[in-house]
């Protein structure tokens, strides 16, 4: 709303000027890891047990789902949409693994075949959202909160339909050891190195592909990605399909890690996805975010839920506690913005 | 809008006066009509009064919310707040009424009165608070109402530990929350209210015109010199209040307070005003529309409680529905533009 004064300032300013939004914009990349070392050590004050090895280890298992959902979050953020459905569609997607894993090995199947026709089938799943999404918010140009509204009232159907509303139990043990319990390098559990790697090649791909490079183009400004001829709409049906392949692979990652199909497990991760991303920097205008912004917010909101649990804080405070944060969040990233 | 805003030359055909109405009201009355058919014919209980009894109840609430949520669409907003001001009301009012029950023995209306301001008090605040950091700290609506939202629903459950509050005055339930005047529920007066001031609201007063000008333009209109962020603010407070009000009715409907009511209700407003063609870019909606998406939306829900298809099974449906309203909408919008 201001940005007509700002750009005007900015014209105007002098080499002092520069400096000191310089110095400002060092000071906000800055700000977010210097907030999550002094929380841990005040924290650390009244409680060690936060920096103890066992629960330093804790807190990366526990971000590397979120910070699975938070960067598929981001890939559609950056196109300047969201995705709503993500929760749903991680319930649905943990239900629909469980029930295929738990059938074929109750049919006698190879372990082989049932791990991979589980990650087959989640993936499959995963891929049908995101081509849902991306194809009516591209193609038809409906607004991304409608069509992502739609697409997560139908997962949540689906998750409760077709696991009659309870939990599958019993997924294969072998799903779980791929995806939880084993190691690929020996000490580091699992999933940090699964969400390390995911985070490397999405660096990769946002910041060295012309697919990525274009998804900023498309939320900065959409008119000029079209005028400079970017296949826009076919990219931002990938950016919806690279999302909702994301997702799909944490929620492939938590049903191994539960050894069961939830159909409650995504509720609240929709709302913590954006939370993290945006907290992070990631702005919802579109156009501005990357890996390392959601790591950073991903770490945050693990490790103040971390902190307030090891405090004792009750849930329903930790909510209120989480929305301040959210407001907080945005409001320096609003200044960090406009004044930078 | 464009109907209205051409209205000089008289229509010459029937035909061009059936699609000149049609341009004007859109596919949404249409659509409701021929589906209230196909239901009269095809469900047998469906026009039984006590059917339509439910449905109009049902949609009172909805339709209440739903108008709050078009405000605040139109000046290029989002609430995702609304259902905890619900649970916040529901909470409060009911606590207040039942902190006073001994005290205030011999009158309930007091009573009352007491719960319904403390109730009205809970949106105004979280509207207040929606509208300042909108309007001055101009964060962005879906995140500051995603914090109210987490902010609200953890006091509704802080409050209550997540147990029904009880000891609400009897007539406050029996008069208001499930009493019937001249045969028809309380709340679809109530309903029927609210949409009659919001339309002669949005027709003809200046704040209707404000409005819709901050939605259209912010820049245009600040510069035309509507005080844009006394505006937004109100848009907040009011859009807050309605989910108030409609959280009152529900707690009397109810006979308790409770934390968590409707979970869905926030995202039902945004689908009943998006489907009556409400822009979410902002400055377009009208509350007419906007409260027949909403019966349309519980009419169907109705339907198909009737059929007795699962409500799991329900979600897809409503959620096919709503993205193909609005592509449907998004079409006849684009064949207009080409004409």
């Amino acid at each position: 709303m201001s940005d007509v004064n700002v750009s005007g300032t900015s014209l105007a300013s002098g080499p002092r000027q520069a400096e000191r939004r310089n110095t400002l914009r060092w000071g906000f990349t800055l700000l977010l890891p210097l907030v999550i070392v002094a929380m841990e050590l005040a924290v650390s004050l009244v409680e060690p047990r936060v920096l103890s090895p066992r629960n330093v280890v804790n807190i990366l298992v526990q971000s590397s789902y979120l910070l699975l959902f938070a960067s598929a979050q981001m890939v559609v953020i950056l196109t300047g949409g969201f995705d709503l459905s993500l929760g749903m569609a991680v319930s649905a997607i943990s239900v629909a693994t469980a029930l295929v894993t738990t059938g074929l090995a109750a049919a006698g199947t190879p372990m082989w075949l049932v791990v991979l026709a589980g990650i087959a089938v989640g993936l499959g799943f995963g891929l049908l959202v995101g081509l849902f999404n991306g194809l009516f918010v591209s193609w038809l140009g409906i607004n991304p909160f409608v069509v992502t509204l739609g697409s997560l009232n139908i997962c949540y159907g689906l998750a409760t339909t077709i696991s009659g509303g309870r939990p599958v139990f019993n997924v294969p043990d072998a799903f779980s050891r791929l995806l939880y319990d084993g190691n690929f390098i020996p000490e580091i559990p699992i999933p940090i190195t699964l969400a390390a790697v995911v985070a490397l090649l999405l660096y990769l791909l946002l910041d060295h592909t012309v697919f990525g490079r274009s998804l900023y183009l498309i939320g900065n400004n959409p008119r000029a990605a079209h005028l400079a001829g970017l296949p826009s709409k076919r990219y931002l049906t990938l950016a919806y399909i690279l999302c909702a392949l994301l997702a799909a692979f944490g929620s492939l990652m938590l049903t191994a890690r539960t050894g069961s199909g939830e159909p409650n497990l995504g509720g609240s991760l929709m709302l913590e996805s954006i939370a993290a991303a945006v907290i992070g920097g990631v702005s919802l205008q579109g156009g501005i975010g990357g890996i390392v912004p959601v790591i950073l917010g991903t770490l945050f909101v693990t490790m103040l839920s971390n902190a307030m649990d090891l405090l004792e804080v009750g849930g329903y405070v930790q909510q209120i506690l989480l929305g301040c944060v959210i407001i907080g969040a945005i409001f320096l990233d609003r200044i960090r913005v406009t004044r930078t | 809008m464009a109907g209205d805003s051409t209205g000089g030359a008289l229509p010459t055909s029937p035909f061009e006066r059936i699609s000149r109405s049609y341009n004007a009201a859109g596919f949404l009355p249409v659509l409701l009509t021929v589906l209230v058919i196909a239901f009269a014919i095809f469900i047998p209980n469906f026009l039984a009064v006590q059917n339509i009894l439910n449905v109009l109840r049902s949609s009172s609430y909805l339709v209440i919310v739903a108008a709050g949520q078009m405000l605040v669409l139109i000046v290029g907003g989002f609430d995702l707040s609304q259902g905890a001001v619900v649970a916040l009301t529901s909470v409060s009012s009911a606590l207040v009424m039942a902190g006073l029950k001994d005290t205030l023995a011999a009158e309930p209306g007091l009573i009352i009165l007491a719960g319904i301001l403390a109730g009205l008090a809970c949106g105004a605040v979280v509207g207040l608070v929606n509208g300042v950091c909108v309007a001055f700290l101009r964060i962005s609506p879906f995140m500051v109402t995603l914090g109210t939202m987490s902010i609200g629903t953890g006091f509704a459950l802080l409050l209550t530990s997540g147990i029904p509050v009880y000891g609400m005055p009897k007539s406050f339930v029996d008069g208001f929350g499930r009493g019937l005047w001249l045969q028809l529920p309380v709340p679809f007066y109530l309903a029927a209210a609210i949409v009659a001031v919001m339309w002669l609201m949005q027709n003809y007063t200046r704040m209707g015109r404000y409005i819709f000008a901050i939605g259209g333009n912010i820049q245009a209109a600040i510069i035309s010199g509507v005080p844009a962020k006394t505006y937004l603010i109100l848009a907040y407070v009011m859009c807050s209040m309605l989910a108030s009000i409609s959280g009152l009715a529900l707690t009397a409907q109810i006979g308790s307070g409770q934390a968590v009511i409707n979970p869905q209700l926030t995202l039902e407003s945004i689908a009943a005003a998006v489907i009556a063609g409400v822009s979410i870019k902002g400055g377009v909606g009208r509350v007419e529309m906007v409260a027949l998406g909403a019966i349309l939306l519980l009419t169907l829900t109705d339907a198909m409680d009737l059929l007795k298809i699962d409500p799991r099974i329900q979600a897809i449906f409503l959620g096919i529905i709503v993205v193909l309203a609005v592509a449907l909408d998004e079409f006849s919008k684009r064949r207009a533009a080409l004409v």
